[in-house]
């Protein structure tokens, strides 16, 4: 085992420093400087800016006065509505609906219709918006909009961006039991991805998603390992990673920390030590909060992290 | 080149027709210019004044829509001679002995025709009210006598509130239009029961339909064609969510017009079809009009206005504006029109429609995320008065002298007697009050402690003109309260395996042991007992009673005990 490992470190400015940037200039109030970090950026990036820039705290004043001034301003339009979104779902939190009140429900809700309307005229006035349309399926699934309606709005995204992993995790998302879906629709919705897009793409994630999806559903700690141990599982897992992160084309572009991030759990929950090791070898001390906010964060990445070492060897 | 000409007073329009013969006489009147106790009234009338025609399946002869009421035909000059004369004649002389059948034939009419997904439409737009009127049912028919009809007759069936088209070479020979003389009737004022507008509602059927009113203008009839094509591509052609897509465009006669536009769904892509009729109205009202949808629409029209039937066809329309007072244009200003809508004219219809908007969505879905306020399904207010108690469930029924509350699970409705526009009474008791506002409520006395005089309160305070009988019910219709057998009832008790067993052997015991005490005692009263042997033989059967007792007990306590 090489010398103590650094601490896991979860924000997305780790890997993308164009993160910090775009913090400050929201808050410094510096519209145009927003501007100039988004413009140049792909879909992929500029997905992730979006939902990051969402995240800090306060900026509604902020981008309501960008919008009074120039009322078509999308970009200003787009960040609102994502940072409704995050604060709506901050309100809601992550538990089982059976553990959240009425009043939070509303608040919920009422920022989600907030941001959904805005979303609705930027996708009317934009419709090429992949990061307006992109928010609009955690609004559909928060709102209870529906299993068809959320597919269209997937359809509408993917027709100006195919193979946007984003808009495929958070379909994904929806299309599991918990949010009115169903295994059978997960699955075949994640192969379906990960067959279509390209070899050293990184959709076969979403295989490895669907599968910690459906091992994290299971009530008993002995319905979760006997699912790991179901070959059926491992091999599905194995030839998705030898499509995407084990793939000698795969590339860190936005968003791959997460991606990586699930194959070393799942791959070590399945006890493939190698290439569980090569995933942590290539993250370093990188990490996010999905999947590792399911294992206990920070925590049950140094675990993970450590038996990976352990029992991998390196390459 | 539609002629105006004149007969009998009776404005009159004609044109050239390369088809049959065929001909209309409408009158400005209709179901909005009735009030809801006497619904059908205009009805009732069209059909006295066709039954004697002796035509088969005369009712197509005849048409009562909101602002207007036709009679048409189609045959020889002398077939529509006859017939418009004879409908004149029977609507100044009513042949009001075929009264209570045609009420009848109506009745059925009305319960065989199908539903159609937007009948429900205007009673929310408008209240149980003028507009409003034509989604109910004709409950007025009842009480309507001859006298009632023929007053109705003389003030709105007259020359002057009427005009004849004809398509074909002349006006026929011997046709006769007999009306009493009048005046032109306006358009009825429409009234809203929306008090937030862009709004929606929950239909029963499966369709998306959105209901606007728009200034009438040539940007308007383009704007529901543009419309129409783009539901079709988004919905059907790209989506394949809907089988049906259209949308129609309707003068109303008040300088407005009517938008309808509908998109059908499975159930399992109900919701794909309302995000997606959502997202197509956002695009036409953010201004994205495609000036090929535009230049097809005018395309189309022009065609239409480039046919030899032109004229023919423009009649019923061209009839209508001379009766509303709403401008009349050739064809040549047709096109001139047309020509002249560009994509900034059709935005602003998108805008005006969406403003004044109302979303019918299907069962189990909602419009609010998408900005559409919730048509209100209860009443902002109650009136204060006697509350009488549910006899199931929390729900309070309060009777005051304004009028009637129901407060319960859901929020309150409210109908205030000066606001009563139709109560339907049967002889059982029970009461349905429909307010203006189309806020309606139906009271079972059955299901209330309610006072008997709580009823004849409500039967005095409202009008009597808007009342109406119905007739009795079956009493298996009759709601009942659940569970009112008593509770006194007695329940066989349940009893232990060993009880009984336990009785008995202890009830045998006692039987020994008190039988031979009190023979005992009997034998210390009746023989002589030696000095020594009394106290001990007292004592004996002291203890011989207390066991007895005892060994009783059980049979008493286990009796008692009740599970």
């Amino acid at each position: 085992m090489p010398d103590p490992l650094p601490a896991p470190d979860f924000d997305p400015a780790a890997a993308f420093p164009e993160v910090t940037r775009l913090r400050a200039a929201l808050a410094g109030g510096d519209w145009p400087g927003v501007r100039r970090l988004l413009e140049p950026l792909d879909w992929d990036g500029h997905t992730l800016l979006v939902r990051v820039g969402g995240e800090v705290e306060g900026i509604e004043p902020f981008l309501r006065a960008v919008l009074a001034r120039q009322p078509d301003d999308t970009l200003a339009a787009t960040l609102l509505a994502s940072h409704l979104i995050e604060v709506g779902w901050g309100i809601r939190s992550d538990a089982r609906a059976a553990h959240v009140s009425r009043e939070q429900f509303d608040q919920f809700h009422a920022h989600l219709r907030q941001a959904e309307q805005l979303l609705i005229d930027i996708c009317a006035r934009d419709p090429g918006n992949v990061a307006a349309w992109q928010l609009r399926l955690p609004t559909a699934m928060g709102l209870q909009l529906g299993q068809a309606e959320a597919r269209r709005r997937y359809d509408r995204l993917v027709a100006h961006a195919p193979h946007h992993l984003s808009a495929q995790t958070s379909l994904l998302q929806q299309y599991c039991p918990k949010w009115s879906g169903s295994w059978e629709k997960a699955f075949a919705f994640a192969h379906e991805c990960t067959l279509a897009a390209p070899e050293g793409a990184p959709n076969g994630v979403l295989v490895a998603e669907a599968h910690l999806e459906r091992w994290a559903d299971f009530d008993t700690s002995a319905q979760r390992a006997r699912y790991m141990r179901d070959p059926q599982v491992a091999k599905e897992v194995r030839e998705a990673a030898e499509r995407s992160v084990l793939h000698p084309a795969f590339q860190h572009r936005p968003g791959w920390v997460s991606v990586r991030s699930v194959f070393a759990l799942m791959l070590s929950r399945l006890e493939m030590w190698d290439a569980a090791r090569a995933q942590f070898e290539a993250l370093g001390n990188l990490g996010s909060e999905y999947p590792w906010s399911y294992l206990g964060g920070a925590k049950g990445y140094v675990r993970y992290r450590a038996e990976a070492y352990a029992k991998g060897r390196s390459r | 080149m539609i002629q105006e000409l004149d007969v009998d007073g009776v404005p009159t329009l004609l044109a050239p027709t390369g088809g049959p013969m065929r001909a209309g006489l409408t009158f400005r009147v209709g179901t909005a210019d009735e009030t809801l106790a006497r619904s059908g009234i205009t009805h009732l009338l069209e059909h006295l004044a066709l039954a004697p025609l002796g035509l088969a399946d005369y009712h197509v002869n005849g048409a009562t829509a909101p602002a207007f009421t036709t009679f048409h035909m189609q045959g020889s000059a002398q077939d529509i001679a006859t017939f418009l004369t004879s409908v004149c004649a029977n609507l100044t002389e009513l042949p009001t002995g075929r009264l209570e059948v045609e009420k009848e034939i109506l009745r059925t009419e009305h319960s065989s025709r199908g539903t159609a997904a937007s009948d429900d439409i205007p009673l929310w737009r408008h209240g149980a009210r003028d507009f409003g009127i034509t989604s109910y049912p004709e409950w007025g028919l009842g009480p309507l006598t001859g006298d009632d009809l023929r007053q109705w007759a003389a003030r709105w069936f007259t020359r002057e509130n009427a005009v004849l088209w004809i398509a074909g070479k002349a006006v026929p020979a011997g046709l006769r239009l007999a009306l009493p003389s009048g005046v032109r009737q306006p358009v009825p004022a429409a009234s809203s029961a929306l008090p937030q507008t862009p709004a929606y509602f929950v239909g029963g059927s499966r369709a998306v339909v959105l209901d606007a009113v728009v200034r009438r203008r040539t940007a308007a009839s383009v704007f529901a064609g543009v419309l129409e094509r783009e539901l079709y591509r988004a919905l059907r052609q790209d989506g394949g969510l809907s089988y049906q897509t259209t949308a129609g465009y309707e003068p109303r006669g008040d300088g407005n017009a009517t938008l309808r536009a509908l998109a059908d769904a499975l159930p399992e892509k109900q919701d794909a079809v309302l995000g997606g009729f959502v997202d197509t109205l956002a695009k036409l009202r953010v201004g994205r009009i495609e000036q090929a949808d535009l230049d097809a629409v005018v395309a189309k029209r022009e065609d239409f206005l480039g046919t030899a039937e032109v004229d023919a066809a423009r009649l019923p329309s061209y009839a209508f504006n001379v009766l509303t007072g709403e401008r009349n244009l050739t064809v040549d200003e047709h096109r001139a029109e047309l020509k002249a809508v560009d994509t900034d004219d059709v935005h602003e219809v998108a805008r005006e429609a969406l403003a004044g908007a109302l979303l019918m969505v299907p069962e189990g879905h909602r419009a609010d995320w998408a900005g559409f306020a919730e048509a209100p399904t209860r009443s902002a207010d109650t009136v204060t008065g006697t509350a009488y108690r549910e006899k199931e469930g929390d729900g309070e029924l309060h009777v005051g002298v304004d009028g009637v509350s129901w407060l319960g699970h859901g929020g309150p409705l409210t109908v205030k007697y000066a606001e009563c526009a139709l109560m339907l009474t049967w002889p059982d008791g029970a009461r349905q009050l429909i307010g203006a506002d189309a806020i309606s409520m139906r009271i079972e006395p059955t299901m209330f402690d309610l006072h008997p005089g709580a009823i004849r309160v409500i039967d005095s305070q409202v009008p009597d003109d808007r009342q109406v009988a119905m007739p009795a019910r079956d009493p298996e219709r009759i709601p009942q309260p659940r569970a009112a057998a008593g509770t006194e009832r007695r329940e066989p008790v349940k009893r232990s395996w060993w009880e009984i067993p336990l009785m008995v052997v202890s009830g045998l015991v006692a039987l020994v042991i008190g039988g031979g005490t009190f023979l005992l005692t009997l034998g210390m009263f009746v023989t002589e007992t030696a000095e020594s042997d009394e106290g001990w033989l007292w004592g004996v059967i002291v203890v011989g009673w207390l066991l007895a007792v005892i060994l009783a007990l059980p049979i008493v306590l286990l009796r008692r005990r009740r599970r």
